[in-house]
């Protein structure tokens, strides 16, 4: 009996997730053309998409809560863009570009963000700064099947190979991870290869 | 129009800091987009043209400033910009001019022990734990500053670092703990 309530009440919360999500879709496709979400979309979570920029989510991707955040996309320039695949599950994730932000299919996040400057408001920032150039803002590429774990920090110009492990809390700026890698630290050096690191565990 | 509010919602506060607060001291020209929170009895001068923000698309972000004992001081300098900053003192913390700050924390006291007890920190005083930043320093979403650090004029904080030592100017730090990096 029991089972079957909690069957009951987890197709319900989908059916609302999908509800939201074509509510969602639709907002977006009537009042901002330069959004595009592909049905379907489960919203588990509230989604804030705002900013001059464009922004493309896949379809069958998913908006989980994590730590209390849904999803939030912010485009801080006119030429910002942000495309994220399909088949993802995006809990908690923040985004903030200002050039350029593409994330693969299949990928998984909890709270995290993913941020293509050092600063939000980069042009204050540059103009404070005296005799130091504060470097522009560059693109971020997550592969397919990355993992980004919790409070974890993805800077520009960083390249994530795809099937990579991003450790929780870890720091990633101007850097390439190899496919298929563990990246841990802040800032994360280097990367470690999951399957090396599987085989000392005998798991594989 | 966001402009004109805030400017008007800046002079209400100084008004209201003058005749109620006699412990803020604020110059002309604060503008107050998000929510400014000041708590607790110690001294706090904030200079001409400041900023007080959130961080763009997180609604439930504000300034908070806050001293924990009659003796603390926070100083904040001219066109500090405060962007979901969180500022708080035990002893004191002085901000330098055109500073900008974005989503983090500077907390000159650790507020707990580390011993079972989990009561007041016994080794902390003000010459060991204030905080000074300079002129001119930018400050990345995510970072902490804690006690005990000088940060010198001209300098970059990395988002997600922790500062835990001093920061010699025309440097750029990162990481955790935060160390100089080439930009």
């Amino acid at each position: 009996m029991k089972k079957i309530i909690e069957k009951l009440s987890y197709i319900f919360r989908v059916a609302i997730a999908l509800l939201r999500g074509f509510y969602y879709v639709v907002y977006y496709r009537l009042f901002r053309s330069d959004v595009k979400i592909k049905f379907p979309f489960k919203a588990f979570a509230s989604v804030n998409i705002i900013g001059p920029g464009s922004v493309s989510i896949g379809k069958n991707c998913s908006v989980l809560k994590n730590v209390f955040r849904g999803l939030t996309i912010i485009t801080l320039s006119k030429n910002a863009k942000v495309a994220i695949g399909k088949e993802c599950h995006l809990g908690g994730l923040t985004i903030r570009c200002f050039n350029h932000v593409e994330i693969g299919d299949r990928v998984m996040t909890a709270v995290s963000l993913i941020q293509d400057s050092l600063f939000v408001d980069f042009n204050k920032a540059n103009s404070i700064i005296k005799n130091q150039q504060i470097v522009a803002p560059k693109s971020i590429e997550l592969g397919d099947n990355v993992w980004l774990s919790g409070y974890s920090i993805v800077l520009g110009n960083s390249k994530i190979g795809k099937d990579c492990v991003l450790g929780a809390c870890s720091l990633y700026y101007n850097i390439e991870l190899n496919e298929y890698s563990l990246g841990l630290g802040n800032p994360v050096k280097r990367a470690f290869p999951i399957d090396r690191i599987l085989n000392l565990k005998g798991a594989s | 129009m966001r402009g004109f509010i805030a400017q008007l919602r800046g002079k209400i506060f100084i008004l209201i800091c003058k005749y109620f607060r006699k412990n803020i001291y604020i110059d002309k020209g604060l503008k107050i987009y998000k929510k400014l929170y000041i708590e607790g009895n110690g001294k706090i001068y904030i200079g001409r043209n400041c900023v007080i923000d959130g961080i763009k698309g997180d609604k439930s972000q504000y300034v908070s400033i806050d001293t924990h004992s009659l003796d603390a001081v926070i100083k904040i300098g001219d066109n500090v910009g405060l962007y979901a900053a969180r500022v708080s003192s035990k002893f004191q913390i002085t901000i330098g001019n055109d500073v900008l700050i974005e989503e983090s924390s500077i907390v000159d006291t650790d507020f707990h022990s580390i011993d079972k007890s989990r009561g007041r920190p016994t080794n902390e005083n003000k010459d060991k734990c204030q905080i000074y930043i300079g002129n001119r320093v930018c400050i990345g979403v995510k970072s902490v500053v804690t006690k005990g650090v000088k940060i010198e004029d001209n300098v970059i904080i990395a988002p997600g670092s922790v500062v835990t030592t001093s920061v010699k100017s025309g440097s750029m730090v990162m990481g955790n703990p935060a160390k100089p990096v080439a930009g």
